[in-house]
């Protein structure tokens, strides 16, 4: 073996290196030069029969040979590579506006939703949730309420009534001791009753009351009451706490009015307005054009309630309010019919 | 409660702006639910005074006129200026005062005023005729009024023709704004002024004396507090005069004849509710007099209203009874508050009158109409409480006024009888108090001048002392604390003149309860799940459990309303189900196959016994059809039991519940699933909940299409099966060996058996085994046998395993598994 034969081996190489067109050619080619049995590996094994003189010169060349070849080989393995990846990547190339693959998620009730989002305006500023049972007794419904025997909300026409299985008959036929709650405000009874004061509180729930559904009355709807009971308490804290949720919820531009009404609860009461978010006060079809939307009514707790529950009113002060959260939806989504937030329709239920 | 501005005005004086006057009344606390107009309005048509009268210069039968119409027309610096109109009608000369139509007015018949040119001639306006405004046929010329007219008036305000009706809301707090005088007084004291009657009653004739025709007892005065009697005689039944019956048809009544509609107009009036018998129909006793006796109805006692309608009373109703009639306890003329009866009513040929002015019991009343569903202007008055201290003097003017247009005279003085007159509270005002509560520095002066413009008497008031006394006036029965009063002060003063503030406190947390975590959590969960959470009725029809299939528990009771809305809603739900049952069918008749929903809820029982119901919170889910619609990249993945079954596994692994277990329940168990798709879930010994196909034909009986795979749990259950978090175990050192291994058994050994055998066979050594494959063909495995292929996994925490060791062990557990189902290895 000459080393003029090596140069042409090498030539050889080279020239299946360049030509190789894949990384798999390129590896067989490797192996057909370099490999155990390859070309240039048999002339290293060759060596041996090399005459002593020519030994040293034939090995500088063949090492030279391999050492280039090796470079060749993997400055052509990297270009390969480089070209199969890029040839990889188009092949896989998709079309991204495909949509993806569908994970089913679902979605919470636009009722929860926006009770949630109240419940977390008011968790912030302190106040805790109760619950309290929607089958409630008269005593904590209206009596432990301030609401006088006789008055017109315990009409059966209004309020919902159960047979009371305890066997105690009512004074007004059609009427009975317990009933469906129309408030959540009983549940703040039992914790006046029952807690520790100071008191701010929450209480979420389902409520009824004796209204046909049709699209903007339901007979079952959602309420939120809450209630404060501290040392110090005034109206002004009242509005304050009202105008922050008002803010909170509805958009820091929006205003709000408080109308002196009357609830036997509470003493002085209120109703209070938000300004109209569709014509942002000047009057409008949404809002009846008056510029303001009702949402919630409101009060100092009355001195009577706190006599139910032995509070001292001349220590303790406090406020309450509460809502309806349908009334809330139908304001910031403008739904058109409160039925549809019962009728577990898919195509509703998955906008929210 | 209907208000009429035009009578309103003759009371007190009202605000000329009505928009400014309703925002007042709204933020003062009488909420104005509507407002309405009557009659012609004649906007922008105004009383005005021909200053110039010259001939149109191309017209012979035209003139031109200037019109001074006051300040509704103004030149350019700002001061009145007449108005160029030209006018067709001869019959007006200069200095007359017409009636002028401004551009823009609309008449009644429909003409609109436009700026005009006549024959070259600017007109900028319209004298109007009768015919042209819409109030007589006279067409002959223009309108010319009185030389009084006050020019620049709006027409409608001179000629008063129409009139603006408030529906106002009246709080049931206060029953004194149940009248035109309540509603003058509310409004006084709004704008710090002063009101009256309006109307004055000519003196009446007298004749005889009151308490020679009629004697008067109460039986209880806790039913009535007051009963005053006064006789009207020798009265022409007939109709009412036009001011009369236009005044009580504004407040919402019916004309009917002068004596009735007196009635009707005082109460309205007044807010005092007055009934007249025909006296004449009352039996006398033996010196003439009829007596007149308040008392408790009988039980189960008939009486006919006026409105022929034959009522059944209980002694709760108060009657008023004429003594002297035949039967020994008198017979009952009218049914106290509510409503008088046909017998004693005011007919055509009525010629003498007992007119009562009583003060009943709230609650009897209320009670009384509630019951026999029978509301009326008086009962909605008595229902709020009415004024027992006068009950006479509007008695006195209600005689005055039949007797103007009745005529007849009236019997001297009253029959009254008033047991206990009542007793009016004194109360402290603490100012320093007031404005703690109110959160408000209200000046002692404006505190004193509300009170008194709100007919209070005051003592001590001007001395610089903390507290003064406060007299109420009678007619405000809702002023008996002293809170009371700090609301009037506040409404008066202004709701919107509090300074707002947050409470402070710096120790308050808005914390949350384990079950709310917990529970907020498990929606959160089925969401990701892709459930989609509903609410569904919490009422339910009778017979929603058998259309279910499913059995009220032992000894439980469904919770049954007294006045449902309809018989589909009669009684409260002991199941979500069928709630979520019509949801499913509502979707599926929509087009929408796809149903995935859970409702989180409470249900209800009660027992023999109980007062309360016993409410349980559920959580309920139901799926049906698919996950997903077909897509380019993945099939429809049709939902089937596992499908529900795994949303309960996920649910269970966020709520570290370890020791879930679905048991096979057979039909008689529950029959409202299909048999052979129906597990108990269990933690522990603790009953979660069942989870299943719903049964076809409990599905079919709420229109909903099979499958549907459902589930139900308590929600108690859950949360007291559930962990905070699950204890931390290391991860794994050394390397696992996996073994695979397929068993055939009978088709009815179940997979939780041949893990349990599997588990307890391997030991601490075994660190996993799971199902990855399950088939039956009968071809190959014979009939009733399938092939269960499990993977198991090896490991030991300390040291890598010898194969030795786990194919000792292997083989251990295969002898076992073989040796407890009967199966063989399947090779």
């Amino acid at each position: 073996m000459q080393t003029i034969e090596i140069e042409a081996l090498q030539e050889t190489a080279l020239q299946s290196i360049a030509a190789a067109s894949s990384s798999k050619e390129l590896e067989q080619v490797r192996i057909a030069v370099l490999g155990k049995k390859g070309s240039l590996t048999q002339v290293l094994r060759s060596m041996g029969s090399v005459p002593q003189e020519e030994r040293a010169s034939l090995g500088a060349s063949v090492n030279t040979a391999r050492v280039q070849l090796e470079e060749a080989l993997e400055l052509r393995a990297s270009e390969l590579k480089a070209l199969e990846q890029s040839a990889a990547i188009k092949a896989e190339s998709v079309d991204v506006t495909l949509p993806g693959r569908s994970q089913p998620i679902g979605s919470e009730h636009l009722i929860s939703r926006l009770t949630r989002e109240i419940v977390e305006v008011f968790r912030g500023i302190g106040y805790r949730v109760v619950e309290g049972p929607e089958v409630e007794t008269e005593y904590y419904n209206f009596t432990a309420l301030n609401a006088p025997a006789d008055h017109p909300s315990r009409s059966q026409q209004d309020t919902f009534y159960v047979h009371d299985r305890s066997g105690t008959e009512s004074r007004v036929f059609g009427e009975s001791e317990v009933l469906l709650r129309p408030q959540t405000s009983p549940a703040q009874v039992r914790v006046m009753e029952n807690d520790e004061l100071p008191i701010y509180i929450l209480a979420p729930g389902r409520v009824y009351r004796r209204d046909t559904a049709d699209p903007s009355h339901l007979p079952q709807f959602t309420q939120i009451e809450g209630l404060v009971v501290d040392k110090g308490i005034s109206f002004a804290h009242l509005k304050g706490t009202l105008e922050y949720f008002c803010k909170e919820i509805f958009g820091p531009e929006r205003k709000t009015r408080f109308r002196p009404h009357f609830f036997p609860f509470t003493e002085p009461s209120a109703e209070v307005d938000v300004s109209c978010g569709i014509c942002g006060g000047s009057g409008c079809r949404f809002c009846g054009g008056t510029g303001w939307l009702e949402i919630l009514g409101c009060g100092m707790v009355d001195p009577n309630v706190f006599g139910f529950v032995d509070i001292n009113p001349e220590e303790y002060s406090g406020f309450a309010f509460g809502m309806g959260v349908e009334r809330i939806a139908c304001l910031k989504y403008d739904v058109p019919d409160l039925r549809m937030l019962l009728e577990g329709d898919m195509r509703f239920l998955r906008q929210f | 409660m209907k208000v009429s501005l035009k009578w309103l005005q003759t009371m007190v004086e009202v605000p000329k702006d009505l928009d400014a006057f309703v925002e007042k009344l709204d933020l003062t606390g009488t909420a104005v639910d509507s407002v309405h107009y009557t009659g012609a309005r004649f906007e922008d048509i105004f009383v005005g005074q021909i200053l110039v009268k010259e001939q149109h210069p191309n017209a012979d039968s035209l003139w031109v006129t200037s019109v001074d119409v006051g300040e509704n027309n103004l030149g350019e610096d700002g001061k009145p200026k007449p108005l160029q109109i030209v006018c067709g009608a001869q019959n007006f000369a200069q200095g007359d005062k017409v009636v002028v139509a401004l551009e823009g007015a609309e008449l009644p018949g429909g003409i609109k005023i436009k700026k005009t040119k006549l024959r070259g001639v600017e007109s900028r306006g319209m004298n109007c005729s009768n015919r042209e405004l819409g109030l007589g046929t006279d067409h002959e010329g223009i309108m010319v009024l009185p030389a009084d007219a006050p020019v620049g008036i709006a027409f409608s305000d001179y000629a008063a023709t129409g009139d603006t009706i408030l529906d106002l809301e009246i709080t049931t707090n206060r029953p004194d704004c149940m009248s035109m005088l309540g509603v003058a007084r509310e409004v006084a004291a709004i704008y710090t002024t002063s009101y009256d009657l309006g109307r004055a009653m000519p003196e009446p004739p007298t004749q005889g004396k009151a308490e020679d025709f009629v004697r008067v007892s109460i039986d209880e005065s806790t039913r009535c507090a007051r009963y005053t009697a006064r006789i009207i005689k020798g009265i022409t039944v007939g109709p009412s005069p036009e001011w009369l019956a236009e005044r009580i048809t504004a407040a919402g009544a019916r004309p009917i004849n002068n004596i009735v509609d007196a009635t009707n107009y005082i109460m309205f009036e007044t807010g005092q509710p007055l009934h007249a018998f025909d006296l004449d129909t009352l039996a006398k006793d033996a010196e003439g007099k009829a007596s007149i006796i308040v008392r408790a109805a009988g039980q189960g006692e008939k009486f006919t209203t006026l409105d022929e309608v034959e009522r059944t009373l209980s002694t709760d109703a108060t009657v008023i009874v004429d003594g002297n009639a035949a039967s020994g306890t008198g017979a009952s003329i009218a049914l106290a508050g509510v409503m008088g009866g046909l017998e004693s009513e005011v007919t055509d040929k009525t010629v003498n009158i007992l007119l009562e002015s009583a003060s009943f019991n709230q609650g009897h009343t209320s009670r009384t109409s509630r019951n026999l569903k029978l509301l009326s202007e008086s009962s909605s008055r008595f229902d709020k409480g009415v004024d027992d201290a006068t009950c006479d003097e509007f008695s006195a003017r209600a005689a005055a006024l039949m007797a103007e247009i009745a005529g007849g005279t009236v019997a001297e003085g009253v029959v009254d009888c008033y047991p206990v007159p009542r007793k009016l509270p004194a109360l402290t005002l603490n100012l320093t108090k007031l404005r703690e509560i109110l959160g408000a520095d209200i000046p002692r002066s404006i505190v004193v001048n509300i009170l008194r413009h709100l007919g209070c008497t005051l003592e001590s008031a001007e001395e610089d002392m903390e507290s003064f006394r406060v007299h109420p006036p009678t007619y405000r029965p809702d002023l008996e604390r002293e809170i009371d009063l700090y609301e009037e002060i506040l409404r008066l003063w202004g709701m919107d003149r509090v300074e707002s503030k947050l409470p402070g406190g710096a120790e308050r947390i808005g914390s949350r309860t384990r079950e709310q975590v917990l529970t907020d959590k498990i929606g959160a969960t089925l969401r990701a799940l892709g459930l989609n959470e509903t609410m569904t009725y919490a009422f339910a029809s009778a017979e929603d459990m058998r259309l279910l299939g499913m059995q009220i528990p032992e000894g439980a009771e469904a919770v049954e309303l007294i006045n449902p809305i309809n018989t589909e809603q009669s009684q409260m739900r002991m199941t979500i189900i069928p709630g979520l049952l019509r949801s499913v069918a509502f979707n599926q008749s929509h087009g929408v196959p796809n149903v995935q929903l859970y409702e989180l809820g409470a249900v209800f029982t009660t027992s023999e016994g109980r007062k309360q119901p016993k409410e349980k919170p559920l959580l309920a889910g139901v799926l049906a059809g698919s996950w997903n619609r077909q897509a380019w990249n993945e099939p429809a993945r049709t939902l089937d039991f596992f499908d529900a079954k795994g949303v309960i596994e996920s649910l269970a692994r966020e709520l570290c519940i370890a020791d879930l277990r679905f048991v096979a329940l057979d039909e008689a168990d529950a029959p409202w699933l299909a048999n052979g798709q129906a597990a108990l879930i269990r933690s522990g010994s603790a009953v979660i909940g069942w989870m299943g196909a719903i049964h076809p034909r409990a599905a079919e009986a709420f229109e909903a299409g099979s499958p549907v795979f459902a589930f139900e749990l308590e929600v108690k259950a859950l949360l007291g099966a559930a962990k905070e978090a699950r204890e931390f175990v290391p991860v794994p050192v050394y390397p696992a060996v996996e073994l695979d291994l397929a068993l055939v058994v009978d088709a009815d050994v179940t997979a939780e058996t041949l893990l349990r055998v599997a588990r307890s066979g391997g030991g601490a050594l075994l660190s996993e085994v799971h199902i990855f494959d399950v088939f039956a063909d009968a071809n190959k495995l014979g009939e009733g046998k399938k092939s269960v292929a499990l993977s198991f996994t090896y490991r030991s925490p300390d040291r890598t395993l010898t194969s030795e060791e786990v194919e000792k062990l292997h083989s251990r557990i295969v002898r076992k598994l073989e040796g407890a189902t009967g199966g063989t290895v399947r090779s």
